[in-house]
């Protein structure tokens, strides 16, 4: 679950990026946060995961307040969550299999276990034969999937992305979307920044709609035309 | 099979999950070990530079310290009995020599007086290389005085020894008083020198190791910066991240110490030959100083003490940046 409470970021120099913003997403269900370019999406997005902190308002994150959790505490609250970034943000000099374990690695699983466990991710997004590739020896879209395999192996309650479909074309976007739904089948709660709206539209999900900062419309999925 | 399942059941849930946790702990110093070691492994020019510069610091104060070992030992070797020899006045004869010997041997502060006479001296002279043809050419005269060689008693400090060299130059009969101990003392005073000197070279150059690991760790974070900041994202704690830097310091530092051992080992083995000429020349009296085996495994062990700590100082302030 994910609930802002009257959440507003004002940046070093005046800026606005989020203004008195209040939604909450369910355990288990997925949503949109669109809008244009600059509208507050990767803010809200960098809140959640504590890289930034709000100047006003309050943030729940799977049961736990942001605003309660101190510096020593940021890892622990990162470790329950799934994150997903546009640019991927793998590590070029390891193999597939030892990016997505990384979250293990971190989480201190054992090492049988965690074989295990990324397999399973690998071959849930399709890519168990290249575990032993390095990444820049695949195309963008498995880079891509590599990234979501990292994020959802570790089991996290919730799962952000932020643009995840940015350079790929609208054939694997649609996979790629289709793979967080199904996180969503099985009690993920995820949230997905993206501007892509027929994408968007093509999903039905709901859609949060941003613009400079502020929220103006919130569309359940079942009103998504 | 089932045995085990039954044991972990019995166990708390919290006390397992510790136990995982202090495992997994384990596990990562484990993988940050052989992690970092490939990783120095994976670029050899860099790393040997950086430990050649290590080994070379290091092996300096292990050098001065076989230096002065050695010219220490040397000094007790030569100077285990530094004899005084007195002169006697040219109008002394042998009875008043004896006669003085006889006395001085009643002094609590000698161990033995022996009385050199005028020509066993000029014999003396005349073994020695080219002054032979001089000693001839005196013909039957001999200007050489009576000599009494005074050893002073074991153990007497060095006011004793002046005491009795004072006393010796009061008696009438004495013309010059060569006092060949105090040619040590003047050793013994640079000696302390050279330990002090020693000493402060060696906390200097180990500061240089500790700013040399600490600068090698800190461009390493700066290259690595990208796959830091993905690290914290997934949720890894500062020391998770700091650790594979530490154990590189751990590294750099032992592999460094090692090779100043070795240089100091090849630096008293080429000195082995030269040092046992030595000792030949003085009848084998002297023998080569050699580094203690404890000090040549300390070497390696503070040097990667000091890694660790040069790592985690930089690795901590550089961490705290990118947070």
């Amino acid at each position: 679950m994910i609930r802002f409470d009257q959440v507003s970021k004002r940046y070093e120099g005046g800026h606005e990026a989020l203004s008195q913003l209040s939604f909450e997403v369910a355990t288990g269900e997925m949503a949109f946060v669109t809008g244009h370019s600059g509208a507050g999406k990767s803010t809200l997005l960098k809140l959640i995961a504590l890289i930034e902190r709000p100047s006003h308002g309050d943030i729940v994150v799977d049961g736990q307040r942001l605003a309660k959790v101190g510096r020593g505490g940021i890892p622990r609250l990162r470790r329950r969550l799934g994150m997903v970034f546009q640019d991927h943000r793998l590590l070029m000099d390891r193999t597939v299999f030892d990016n997505v374990e990384l979250p293990l690695l971190i989480g201190g699983i054992a090492p049988a276990e965690r074989g295990r466990r990324v397999r399973a991710a690998l071959e849930k997004v399709g890519l168990l034969a290249y575990e032993r590739q390095l990444p820049a020896s695949l195309s963008t879209g498995e880079q891509q999937r590599v990234g979501i395999a990292r994020a959802i192996v570790a089991r996290p309650a919730v799962l952000i992305a932020d643009e995840p479909t940015g350079n790929l074309d609208p054939q694997l976007a649609v996979e790629i979307m289709g793979l967080f739904a199904e996180f969503q089948n099985i009690g993920t709660t995820v949230l997905v920044a993206s501007h892509d709206l027929p994408l968007i539209k093509r999903m039905k999900k709901r859609v949060v709609v941003l613009d400079h900062g502020r929220l103006v419309a919130d569309v359940a999925a079942e009103e998504v035309l | 099979m089932n045995a085990p399942a039954v044991t972990d059941k019995a166990v708390p849930r919290s006390e397992r999950s510790q136990a995982r946790r202090f495992a997994g702990w384990r596990e990562h110093h484990g993988w940050s070990a052989t992690a970092s070691l490939h990783r120095l492994g994976g670029r050899p020019f860099g790393t040997l530079l950086t430990v050649a510069v290590l080994g070379l610091a290091l092996v300096l104060p292990l050098a001065f310290y076989l230096l002065l070992a050695n010219v220490q030992s040397m000094g007790s070797a030569l100077g285990r009995n530094p004899a005084i020899s007195v002169f006697l006045k040219a109008d002394q004869a042998g009875a008043q020599a004896n006669l003085l010997a006889g006395e001085l041997r009643g002094r609590r502060d000698v161990a033995a007086v022996s009385v050199k006479t005028p020509q066993q001296g000029l014999d003396e002279l005349a073994a020695l290389e080219g002054f032979s043809g001089a000693v001839h050419a005196l013909d039957d005269a001999n200007p050489l005085p009576w000599v009494l060689v005074v050893q002073p008693r074991d153990g007497l400090d060095a006011a004793a020894v002046g005491r009795l060299v004072e006393a010796l130059r009061g008696e009438r009969a004495v013309d010059l008083v060569q006092d060949s101990g105090q040619w040590r003392q003047r050793l013994d005073a640079l000696l302390d020198i050279g330990h002090r000197t020693v000493l402060v070279l060696a906390g200097l150059l180990a500061l240089a190791a500790l700013l040399v690991v600490g600068n090698t760790v800190r461009t390493d974070i700066a290259g690595r910066s990208e796959e830091i900041g993905v690290l914290m994202l997934l949720g890894a704690s500062r020391a998770f991240v700091r650790r594979p830097y530490l154990y590189a310091g751990i590294w750099y530092g032992l592999f460094g110490g090692l090779l100043a051992s070795l240089l100091a080992l090849a630096i008293e083995l080429a000195l082995a030959g030269p040092a046992a000429e030595l000792s030949r020349a003085y009848g084998g009296t002297l023998t080569l100083a050699a580094l203690p085996w404890w000090l040549l495994l300390a070497v390696p062990l503070a040097a990667a003490v000091l890694g660790w700590i040069g790592a985690r100082l930089v690795s901590a302030w550089q961490l705290r940046r990118a947070a």
